[in-house]
């Protein structure tokens, strides 16, 4: 329970700059994000009856899928800028700097590769191979980046553990939250495993499935039986339901999650612009915020859509710009509350740009609620990609649950009925919106402590038994500005750093004022 | 505020935000890849004659302030051009689709507002208890469900497998009727279109109001309606609803904007012969003329049922009026 998060002596006299929490975390997630990925690119022509050798060797395989060479591109054109954007301004976290310049390069290389070298180069092309090798390279680099982070930032690397860790333990008691989370566990895990699940072979265009007992095909709309394939029934022209299910699994996750990054990235960027400079700049943000906001999506999306083409980067595009103002406004009001604590203040007094503090003081402080927003967004997202998609906008070649869904309706499967050919995709797509709002609500909760059923929540008696004086530590958790994510003496019986002091044993006594968050020297620096 | 100034202030934020909408219209089709006079004729027409024909009818050929001018003429004048389908003006294809939209809609707004309103007030009123606890996550359920899918089950069910409704259109085909007979029929065929368009509102009006009446229920004023001695009822339905209904009629008349997106999907799926339903056609077809005029209608409504909220709130909530 304790863990890292109590800074004992031993720990100090070792002096550890990362945090254990921390270090067990980036050594967990590396791990982690590396099978993700690795099955995302899983070729998809393994089938399952292979073979656990070449199962095992798909992982390995030349031959996988291969993301865009454009996608490659953004992402190295961003590594470079935020580390010589580092470099220059000399951020604590030198390594870091250089590690993301090797990490651009890295990219880069793969883009070229993967556009088809640079003799031809195509944004599009896919003709590299070996994609495994160079992911796994990518992984390794961001995980010692993170690990290079925390080196150079401890006092922020400490409050992170222990945010996350106090976050975590009243989200634990949320019994909804952890349905929510249950729920989409299990979808994404489908949805990384579809390869040991469905044939993807089963969703080419005549791949009717037979019955094995018999020998002959199902034929068109076959009601549900007990073989594997055939547990959802037919489509209209005798294909696995099942093996659809599974693979749009895929691309309904995936498009409400990029949808939802990118309308959170814009609404937030502009929300924390319109409520921190004032004066006209802002009143223009706004009124282009209104004017986005009374534009009916679905009307446009589907005149975008029809303009645009189909395919899934156009309505992750699409869902993208239609949906952040919600986003904005929310963030704006967030900010203009945080404008007025008085740690701004103080780091205005002292010379920090209008910059500076957006990005080291505000942007930290209204994270928690972009976070929760988000949660909220990728809902709606999910629900925005599959309605497009059920009009007969999405990605012909892909299946999503939307696409099935339109599918079953152009081919009258409600009036056969064909309920196992409408259930499926509808309910999935029900209980993914339900999940992502339940952690939504849950994780809201846990930030706000007034929406806490107080009464109810055992993770709330635990600490109203403790009782410690609400006073204790708001204005640390306010001077920190790195994440005054709650009022924390009000609810805890962990150890917590006390804010009002240099952070523990994890900082050189010599490095500066030791404010949590953004120091008085780094504001100071800020001012260029 | 005073009322005249409070009034003024928000109809020209709602014409400047028409102006900048119309505006926003006439540049979607005009930064959209590919040549506009070519997006504006059907597929496979690609004459060079018929599309500087094309470009003299829509002015595509003048300067683009120019354009800016003659797109504003035409459309304060009402003229979208001709929707080249159905080879008629735009504006007649639109007009006739109008009522059968406002029908389904009105229809549906009503029902949702009053069924989710009940809902929500019972819920708030015991929160926690049994009927809480289901009814507030049977709306969760609704408000996470896609409207068509809905929509197709009803279809499946009541339509298919009961017979009980017909599966779509507004009448029978080749059936003429009248008098009391026609409104039958009508309603037969409402019922379907409109539920599913208003299951969705259901859910979210149920969890508004049910968090609208749970936080008047902690006021002083409703402390004070009990501890005079009141019955359950008086405090309930002439001290707590009244004043949770202010948040919800806001939200009602903002979403009254947005039905534009509910009723493509219930007319679509229903065969419901109104805007919805056109703008499903017209997408199909590529029948950009008839979009445009759609999509600005829709964001006209959008604004106007935002002004309307407004005006209502001036009347509704004195606190504004201060």
């Amino acid at each position: 329970m304790n863990g890292s998060s109590t800074i004992t002596e031993r720990d100090a006299a070792v002096a550890q700059p990362v945090p254990r929490r921390f270090r067990n975390w980036i050594v967990f997630w590396a791990v982690i994000v590396w099978c993700a990925l690795e099955l995302l690119t899983y070729p998809k022509d393994v089938p399952i009856t292979s073979g656990f050798s070449e199962i095992l060797k798909g992982f390995f395989s030349p031959e996988v899928g291969s993301y865009p060479a454009w996608v490659m591109v953004v992402l190295a054109v961003a590594c470079v800028l935020f580390g010589v954007l580092g470099l220059v301004r000399g951020s604590k976290a030198k390594v870091m700097n250089v590690l993301l310049l090797v990490e651009g390069a890295v990219l880069a290389i793969w883009a070229v590769l993967a556009g088809g070298g640079l003799g031809a180069w195509a944004a599009g092309a896919n003709d590299f191979s070996y994609n495994w090798a160079l992911q796994t390279v990518v992984v390794v680099i961001a995980a010692l980046c993170v690990w290079y982070w925390a080196a150079g930032n401890p006092e922020r690397a400490e409050l992170v553990t222990w945010n996350t860790h106090q976050v975590w333990r009243l989200y634990r008691a949320n019994w909804q939250g952890m349905v929510g989370l249950g729920i989409l566990i299990f979808f994404v895990a489908m949805a990384l495993f579809a390869p040991f699940l469905a044939d993807h072979a089963l969703l080419d265009p005549n791949a009717q499935i037979r019955d094995p007992a018999t020998g002959e095909l199902f034929g068109p709309y076959h009601a549900p039986t007990a073989y594997y394939y055939n547990w959802f029934g037919t489509d209209q022209v005798g294909q696995s339901v099942l093996a659809q299910f599974i693979w749009s699994a895929r691309i309904s996750l995936m498009v409400g999650l990029l949808a939802a990054f990118m309308s959170t990235v814009l609404g937030a960027g502009i929300g924390i612009l319109a409520g921190y400079v004032g004066g006209w700049q802002s009143e223009a943000w706004m009124r282009l915020t209104d004017a986005f906001l009374v534009i009916p999506w679905l009307p446009l999306a589907m005149v975008l859509a029809a303009a645009w083409g189909q395919n899934y980067w156009m309505i992750v595009l699409i869902i993208g710009i239609t949906s952040w103002p919600g986003t904005a406004r929310m963030v704006r009001s967030d900010t203009l509350r945080v404008r007025e604590l008085q740690f701004i203040e103080r780091a205005k007094a002292i010379g920090s740009s209008t910059g500076h503090v957006m990005k080291k003081h505000i942007l930290p402080n209204v994270m928690p609620l972009i976070f929760a927003n988000l949660v909220l967004v990728v809902a709606i997202a999910i629900l925005s990609e599959t309605t497009l998609s059920f009009l007969g906008l999405g990605d012909p070649l892909n299946f999503s649950w939307g696409t099935m869904l339109h599918y079953a309706w152009v081919n009258g499967a409600a009036g056969l009925p064909a309920w196992w050919y409408l259930l499926p995709p509808g309910i999935a797509i029900i209980l993914v919106v339900l999940a992502f709002t339940f952690i939504g609500t849950a994780y809201d909760e846990v930030l706000d402590p007034k929406l806490r059923k107080r009464e109810e929540s055992t993770a709330e008696n635990r600490f109203t038994a403790r009782g410690e004086p609400a006073v204790a530590a708001v204005g640390g958790a306010g001077v920190g500005g790195g994440g005054g994510i709650f009022t924390p003496g009000v609810q805890t019986d962990d150890a917590m750093p006390d804010f009002n002091q240099p952070a523990g044993g994890s900082i050189r006594p010599e490095g500066g004022g030791g404010w949590v968050g953004g120091s008085i020297e780094d504001d100071e620096k800020g001012g260029e | 505020m005073d009322k005249r100034r409070y009034f003024i202030r928000k109809i020209l934020n709602a014409v400047l935000t028409i102006v900048l909408v119309a505006s926003f219209n006439f540049a979607l089709f005009r930064i959209l890849p590919g040549d506009p006079a070519r997006l504006l004729l059907p597929k496979g027409k690609t004459d060079p004659s018929v599309i500087e024909k094309q470009r003299k009818t829509f002015n595509l050929d003048k300067p683009m302030w120019q354009q800016f001018v003659f797109y504003w003429r035409d459309t304060v004048k009402g003229e979208f051009g001709m929707s080249f389908s159905e080879k008629r003006p735009v504006t007649e294809v639109v007009a006739e689709r109008i009522w059968p939209t406002v029908l389904l809609v009105g229809v549906g707004t009503v029902f949702a507002t009053i069924v989710g309103m009940i809902m929500g007030v019972f819920a708030g009123w015991r929160r926690n208890g049994t009927y809480d606890v289901v009814s507030t996550n049977l709306g969760m359920i609704l408000y996470a469900m896609p409207t068509f899918w809905f929509g197709l089950l009803m279809i499946m069910l009541f339509a298919t497998k009961l017979r009980w409704f017909p599966t779509g259109r507004m009448e029978e085909p080749g059936v003429e009727l009248s008098g009391f007979a026609a409104f039958q029929s009508l309603l037969k065929h409402l019922f379907l279109p409109a539920f599913t368009f208003a299951i969705a509102y259901v859910g979210e009006y149920h969890l508004i109001m049910r968090s609208s009446i749970t936080g008047v229920m902690k006021e002083d004023y409703a402390l004070t309606a009990r501890a005079k001695g009141l019955s359950e009822n008086a405090v309930l339905w002439k001290h707590v609803v009244p004043n949770a209904l202010l948040p919800t009629v806001t939200v009602v008349m903002m979403n009254l904007g947005f039905v534009m997106s509910g009723a493509i999907l219930a007319e679509s799926v229903f065969n419901w012969p109104g805007l919805g339903l056109l703008s499903y056609d017209s997408m199909q077809k590529r029948d950009y003329p008839v979009m445009q005029a759609v999509f600005l209608i829709a964001s006209i409504a959008v604004i106007i049922a935002n002004l309307i909220a407004d005006i209502m709130y001036y009347y509704l909530d004195p606190r504004v009026q201060a």
